[in-house]
């Protein structure tokens, strides 16, 4: 129900040569480069600055095979965002789910984006409101900011290279929110710790993960067999 | 060398308001089998653990080879070996196992091969590899005598070393106790409550009562300084017996057993006694005359 | 004198069955850890990481034997003093009962070096215990589990230190360990020099740890200057060494005091066992 009166309201608070504009072109432009990769694997270096996690730049090698095969390889260990690989793809692709509007433009950097939101249909969606920046010129997302039941807010901000034609990103950093962490007591074990946290010390409410991706290897095949291993 | 192997000079020592010794003096001389005599409680375990340092002394001194045990300890106990009341091992270890731990801190590099040669010594040849959680109290004993001799020590300090042991058994300690000093002139302090053993093979003693020396000195003066039991073999005991009653009326008749009369008198007194018996016609088989250490140890602590 | 006596003592530790138990218990506990982790360790993870995986996720091989060594060292902190003390506890006070002291107080040994070998030979132990338990957690744990990244949680957070970086941390921390149970071994000897029985000293050295370990968790302002005296507060501090950055204070401050109280301990037992007078 929320949704819905949210929706209204935007739609009221649209300028009207707004509402005429469809977002479908964009959306299909995406979709259309999104579906023109069949298979890739990259290789990924990991930095995470989140608080109450320290953890050093990690490798890892992540493997996708349409429709929704996806598999990240990490000797050791990594930590990802739980959204942010195929979800921008799985969401848009199901165009019965939702309803796209075109909430106007911004640049970004040198480029400019069309801002698209995404409304889920039904309300009991985990989705509450994903906002794509588009660039339609080369058909790929600049900047994202999905806002889900579960995980919360994550924000994700593309930079593209030479594999911009498969509309691959050689960059992204995703920005997570982290109110909800907590450490659960009795299994922190160290007993009769005489530190204590700074309290004068803000807490932070985000965090930021960013992956340099690199090496990405389009369309050569990759088996099943590399998804079904542990 | 000092012929003075121990010398304990006005020894004390108290265990809180106990007095458990309060003046205890003696000398023990090079060759000595020492006698260490005293009833239960007057303060013999206390003075043997003061001279092996085992108890520190409250006051007076000791002296070993003529030596202080302060600063020389190490030195002194080289050449020591001891039994303290009853020797213990660990249960857990066979006998060679037992022996070759304290030889090894007894300053002696000891083989298998003399290990085994001094478990042989002892009686428990073939026992070497048993646990002594097996051994009897006869077995300990041999074993304990076995640990102090095993470095070959010039004083041997032995407290009640036939507590336990059958006739036998003691027999064989008194004889070794015997050989070690006659052929090894070895020391022994022997602390005993078998007087019988101590009189037969000891040369000197001293008697301790309630914490203080009585008197010391060589056996045998102890023993015939004062009145004697005297036992005579006569052909006609009741002829004898009368002859003593009325000329010799100091004269205590103890016991009549037969042909044998047993009297206490003083020394000085045989001479006379016999021309007597003599000129009555009497035939005399035997006169035998000495001092009972036991009879003597009695009157001692109890005056 | 003082080695020979060692080697005594030594024998006398091997040809004793308790001082098996210690190994054998090691053995078994850790073998039940390494099981139970094995059926359902990835439970135990989540429920350490809940509150992280509602936005993140965790790749890469997190049950791992590293990650399961420190968990099997978390869980034996209290029971390695018990298996400790269980022998160190028995050294002087077990003589003294089975009356085999007074044979070795009247050997050309000084009562100082008698009881010294004592100590090295209950450090030695304690050293094989840790070492034990070391091999158990991490060399069977990685034969089991895997070798990864660690991922530890403090009051602070999650650390993930990396594999490379981790053989030098169990070094360490083991090194501290065994400093922290070579204190329990000091304490129960000492314990057993004021004792003739077997068993007072063991439990002595149980209450007391148990005691410290109260007071170095109740959050009451009195205990605070005490606290980081008692040992007990750094029986733990083979934990800093899975920190980033490494709390290089810390640990020395654990060092220093956990030594200072082994020094103390000898010193307290030279002079009682010098003084005594051995009456068993």
């Amino acid at each position: 129900m929320r949704i819905l009166l949210l929706k209204i309201m935007l739609i009221c608070a649209m300028p009207l040569n707004m509402l005429a504009q469809d977002a479908s072109p964009a959306i299909d432009g995406l979709l259309a480069k999104m579906n023109s990769v069949q298979d890739y694997s990259v290789q990924a270096l990991i930095t995470s600055d989140i608080p109450m996690v320290k953890i050093l730049p990690s490798n890892a090698t992540i493997y996708f095979k349409q429709k929704d095969k996806f598999k990240i390889d990490s000797k050791g260990i990594a930590i990802l965002p739980k959204q942010g690989f195929t979800d921008i793809a799985k969401m848009l692709e199901d165009k019965e789910s939702y309803t796209a509007m075109m909430m106007g433009t911004e640049t970004i950097g040198s480029t400019k984006a069309d801002i698209v939101s995404i409304f889920p249909i039904s309300d009991t969606s985990d989705l509450v409101l994903a906002k794509l920046w588009i660039d339609t010129a080369r058909d790929v997302v600049m900047k994202s900011q999905i806002t889900t039941r579960s995980s919360g807010t994550v924000s994700i901000v593309y930079s593209y290279g030479n594999q911009v034609k498969w509309g691959l990103p050689d960059k992204m950093i995703f920005t997570v929110d982290v109110k909800k962490f907590k450490i659960p007591k009795g299994v922190a074990t160290d007993i009769n710790k005489t530190r204590t946290p700074d309290p004068n010390k803000p807490a932070s409410k985000t965090g930021e993960v960013k992956i340099e991706l690199s090496n990405y290897k389009v369309n050569l095949g990759i088996k099943d067999q590399v998804f079904s291993k542990k | 060398m000092s012929d003075k192997m121990i010398e304990v000079r006005n020894l004390a020592k108290s265990f809180g308001s106990f007095e458990a010794v309060k003046d205890v003096s003696f000398t023990v001389n090079r060759g000595d089998v020492f006698g260490f005599l005293g009833p239960n409680g007057a303060g013999k375990s206390t003075t043997i653990r003061c001279i092996l340092s085992l108890i520190a002394p409250d006051k007076g001194e000791i002296f070993l080879f003529g030596k202080s045990m302060a600063g020389h300890r190490a030195e002194i106990l080289k050449k020591v070996g001891s039994i303290i009341e009853k020797p213990d091992f660990y249960k857990y270890l066979s006998a060679e196992r037992n022996l070759e731990i304290f030889a090894r801190i007894s300053g002696v590099h000891s083989s298998k091969k003399e290990i085994r040669a001094m478990l042989d010594f002892v009686g428990l040849a073939g026992r070497e590899r048993d646990k002594v959680s097996g051994f009897s109290h006869g077995m300990k004993q041999r074993l304990g005598i076995a640990q102090t001799l095993l470095h070959n020590p010039d004083l041997i300090i032995l407290d009640e070393p036939t507590t336990g042991l059958d006739p036998q058994g003691i027999i064989d300690i008194r004889n070794l106790i015997l050989r070690l000093q006659s052929e090894q002139n070895k020391t022994v302090l022997l602390s005993s409550h078998q007087l019988s053993e101590i009189e037969i093979i000891a040369n000197r003693m001293v008697i301790i009562n309630q914490g203080r020396s009585v008197i010391e000195g060589e056996v045998a003066q102890l023993l015939n300084a004062e009145e004697l039991i005297v036992n005579i073999e006569v052909d006609q005991p009741d002829k004898a017996l009368s002859a003593i009653t009325l000329n010799f009326p100091d004269v205590r008749v103890h016991e009549v057993d037969g042909s044998r009369i047993q009297i206490i008198t003083d020394k000085s007194r045989i001479p006379e006694l016999t021309v007597t018996l003599t000129n009555q016609h009497i035939g005399i088989y035997a006169i035998e005359s000495k001092r009972k250490l036991e009879d003597y140890f009695i009157k001692i602590v109890s005056n | 004198m003082l080695l020979k006596s060692t080697r005594n003592e030594f024998i006398k530790i091997a040809a004793k069955p308790r001082s098996y138990l210690g190994l054998v218990a090691v053995t078994i506990l850790v073998g039940v850890i390494l099981f139970a982790l094995k059926a359902d360790g990835m439970s135990f993870i989540s429920f350490v990481t809940a509150s992280f995986e509602q936005t993140l996720s965790f790749e890469g091989n997190i049950l791992n034997g590293n990650l399961v060594a420190f968990i099997v060292l978390q869980m034996l902190v209290i029971h390695i003093p018990l298996l400790v003390a269980l022998v160190t506890g028995d050294l002087v006070s077990g003589e003294a009962a089975m009356g085999t002291i007074r044979m070795l107080a009247t050997k050309p040994i000084s009562r100082t070096q008698l009881l010294l070998s004592k100590f090295l030979a209950g450090g030695v132990y304690t050293l094989l215990i840790v070492v034990w338990l070391g091999l158990m957690a991490v060399v069977v744990g990685k034969l089991l589990f895997g070798s990864g990244d660690l991922m530890v949680l403090n009051s602070d957070g999650l650390v993930i230190l990396q594999e490379a970086d981790i053989n030098w941390r169990y070094i360490g921390g083991f090194a501290v360990a065994f400093l922290a149970m070579l204190t329990v071994s000091s304490l129960s000897i000492t314990l057993s020099c004021f004792s003739e029985n077997s068993i007072g000293p063991i439990v002595t050295t149980m209450a007391i740890i148990t005691l410290f370990i109260i007071i170095g968790t109740l959050d009451v302002s009195i205990f605070d200057s005490i606290r980081p005296f008692l040992f007990t507060t750094h029986m733990a501090a083979w934990r800093s060494f899975f920190e980033d950055p490494l709390p290089k204070d810390d640990i020395i401050r654990s060092v220093v005091i956990l030594l200072a109280h082994n020094v103390v301990l000898v010193l307290v037992a030279l002079y009682t066992f010098n003084k005594k007078d051995i009456t068993s």
